[in-house]
């Protein structure tokens, strides 16, 4: 990081604690974050993980949190959300912070939810052991202001079932969003959970957020993750999870908004027979970059990875999917399975599919392929000839090409908007039900 | 009982990466006739299957092909479909994620809009599929598969005759449906190949050995020998070529 820009960060975090109210400005949180973020740095271009990430915007982004502004979020029509999901509770936040009015906490099963900010001085540091890919996150740690907490205890009486939205509405100019999610589900517990980033305008907003997960003993979570920012927004994500002994982690993973989004993913796999499914597709178009980094870490016997990615890039997208997973010594006996695929759909477009292994046991099962190219010219070749025009058997393809991923997505009334939001962007408006 | 005619070859030459397989081909089908087209491997038989589908990467470098007194090769392999031509194919491609019902349903209805007509009642689709599925002995679970996903070759064969059977080709090229069948399997392919024989209608079927041709009865046999048709007759030459074997009729054409 340019001393120039570790310099505005610093002064940057020092006026926004002066802002803040006492009780938030003095968390051990934010002072640690901002001093392992000062050690550390942000990513720059030579960093290998971050080659195709585009960091140009920090070079002019104002970190100071967008102001809380209670009455802009009283004021945001409803009708902009997505319709409410039945049986889950929806917790609403504007650039970062909770707003009340939007929210309908309901019935969260045996979840307890908290915004961050009551008691943030509770909230522990950024944890020791998150690589260096998760710098973001430290900046989201240093700067956040509002946030989730949510703690899952185990219960017979079936999942919680949570619905967090992160609305960006503020320019870039106004200032940073930094959606922030804190997770604990203890021994056995059961927890699905959404989260979604999305604009409200084509704002140019810059968001930085942060999910932090731990998973105990047996807890089992199911998490959507849903990126529709608006056209000209530009979002660094980080995801840091932890899972216990026989945890059981479902993460499937929807990318099509923002101008430029990068994901940052680590995943350990710390307790004997934990488990990851991640399932993740990146849509892009116009000149729309989505990258994602995906580290995984079997640190432990008989642990499990199952990863699938599947990108579309048309227009003058680029799309990258680097997935690197690592099996410890100590991990004997781990299974690790990768599928990663590209499609090219436009003639300027870009896909970097790329599968990384490093394995330190012998006791492994691995496999992993990665392809990048365009639609399959036999299975296009035999739709045309059963009288298929062309347009309609390239979409139909596409629709099939993610459907490894889409078809993974459980609630039904989720699927079916994620399905609306998808068909909307790559099929030009067309139905897919037809497809179905 | 020859009509009025359907397709016509005329010296076709063809090249496929540069190589010569089809040289100097003629053929001449009527509507409700039924044409076998044998000949050793490599003799060029799928190619001709191909050609007149329309696949990318069959270079047509003499000769025409008119369809229902149309030119076929300027014809786009979509609107071949939509004038009634079906090709079986000798590998039906699996196509994961998306559905059978879909494809079947999107065929027909592009046949049908090419035809004037309406889209097709879905009840009375589905109707119509269930029928067909019972001729040709395919389980319900298909409905709700991908297209050829997970199929057996005998599945994939069969479903490719449903196909056929739904969209009621006027002419129906098949490319070595028969092989890889058991003799049931084969028996069901040659109940749905000739449930749909009619005055209206012909097929091409293009296979390696004469044993489809003792359940469908052709009325014209071809010998295909290095890219042209050596010898012509009637079921009687696929007999005759069981019992001689293909050199026979490739020493006469040397």
């Amino acid at each position: 990081m340019s001393t120039l820009l570790a310099d505005r960060i610093a002064a940057q975090h020092a006026s926004t604690l002066a802002a803040l109210p006492p009780q938030l400005a003095g968390g051990a949180r934010r002072r640690a974050a901002m001093a392992a973020l000062a050690t550390a740095g942000l990513p720059g271009a030579r960093d290998e993980n971050w080659k195709y990430a585009n960091l140009r915007p920090l070079e002019r982004q104002s970190f100071t949190p967008a102001p809380l502004n209670p009455g802009a979020a009283a004021a945001a029509a409803p009708a902009e959300l997505p319709q409410r999901l039945p049986g889950f509770a929806r917790d609403v936040f504007r650039d970062g912070n909770f707003a009340p009015a939007l929210s309908d906490p309901l019935e969260a099963g045996p979840a307890r939810i908290l915004p961050l900010a009551v008691f943030e001085s509770g909230s522990p540091p950024a944890p020791a052991h998150a690589g260096r890919d998760q710098r973001f996150a430290l900046l989201n740690a240093a700067f956040a202001t509002d946030g989730a907490s949510i703690a899952v205890p185990a219960t017979a009486a079936g999942p919680a079932r949570i619905e967090l939205l992160f609305v960006a509405s503020a320019a870039a100019e106004a200032g940073a969003s930094y959606p922030r999610v804190e997770l604990r589900l203890e021994p056995e517990a059961r927890l699905t959970l959404i989260e979604r980033h999305l604009g409200v305008s084509d704002g140019a907003s810059f968001v930085a957020s942060a999910v932090a997960a731990e998973l105990d003993r047996g807890a089992a979570l199911e998490h959507y993750r849903l990126q529709e920012l608006g056209a000209r927004a530009i979002l660094f994500d980080s995801l840091s999870a932890t899972l216990g002994a026989d945890a059981r982690y479902h993460l499937r993973a929807i990318g099509s908004g923002a101008l430029a989004a990068r994901s940052s993913i680590q995943v350990r796999l710390a307790g004997e027979r934990a488990g990851l499914a991640f399932a993740a597709a990146s849509l892009g178009d116009r000149q729309q970059l989505q990258d994602t980094y995906a580290a995984v870490e079997h640190l432990a016997p008989n642990t499990r990875t199952e990863e699938t990615f599947r990108g579309i890039a048309a227009g003058r997208a680029r799309i990258a999917f680097n997935g690197r997973m690592v099996v410890a010594r100590e991990a004997r006996g781990a299974d690790s399975r990768q599928s990663l695929r590209g499609l090219l759909a436009g003639a300027d477009a870009e896909i970097d599919v790329r599968p990384q292994l490093e394995i330190y046991t012998d006791e492994v099962s691995a496999s992993h392929g990665a392809t990048a190219g365009k639609l399959d010219e036999q299975m296009l070749f035999y739709l045309l000839a059963r009288g298929l025009d062309r347009e309609t058997a390239q979409r139909a393809l596409k629709w099939a090409f993610l459907g490894d991923v889409v078809a993974r997505i459980e609630p039904p009334q989720l699927r079916q908007q994620i399905e609306t939001r998808l068909a909307a962007q790559m099929l030009g408006g067309s139905t897919f039900r037809e497809f179905l | 009982m020859s009509g009025t005619p359907l397709l016509t070859i005329h010296d076709l030459t063809v090249s496929v990466g540069g190589k010569q397989i089809l040289t100097g081909l003629n053929l001449a089908v009527a509507t409700g006739e039924v044409h076998a087209i044998m000949g050793p491997n490599g003799s060029g038989k799928s190619t001709l299957a191909h050609v007149l589908a329309g696949r990318p990467g069959y270079e047509v470098t003499s000769g025409n092909i008119v369809y229902q007194g149309r030119d076929l090769l300027a014809l786009a392999p979509e609107e071949r479909a939509r004038q009634g031509l079906f090709l079986g194919f000798q590998y039906p491609v699996e196509i994961p994620g998306v559905n059978n019902v879909y494809l079947l349903k999107a065929a027909l209805n592009a046949q049908r809009k090419e035809r004037g007509l309406p889209e097709v009642d879905a009840f009375e689709f589905l109707a119509l599929v269930r029928e067909k599925m019972k001729l040709m002995q395919i389980e319900d679970s298909f409905l709700s598969r991908g297209v050829n996903e997970g199929f057996s070759g005998g599945e994939k064969k069969r479903n490719e005759i449903l196909q056929m059977l739904v969209l009621e080709p006027t002419l129906a090229v098949l490319d070595e449906t028969d092989s890889g069948l058991d003799i049931d399997a084969l028996k069901v392919v040659a109940a749905g190949v000739n449930s749909l024989r009619s005055p209206a209608r012909s097929c091409l079927l293009v296979t390696h050995y004469q044993r489809l041709l003792e359940y469908v009865v052709p009325d014209f046999v071809h010998v295909l020998v290095r890219g042209r048709i050596a010898r012509s007759g009637d079921r009687g030459l696929a007999l005759e070529l069981e019992r001689r074997g293909y050199d026979w009729v490739s020493g006469a054409a040397a």
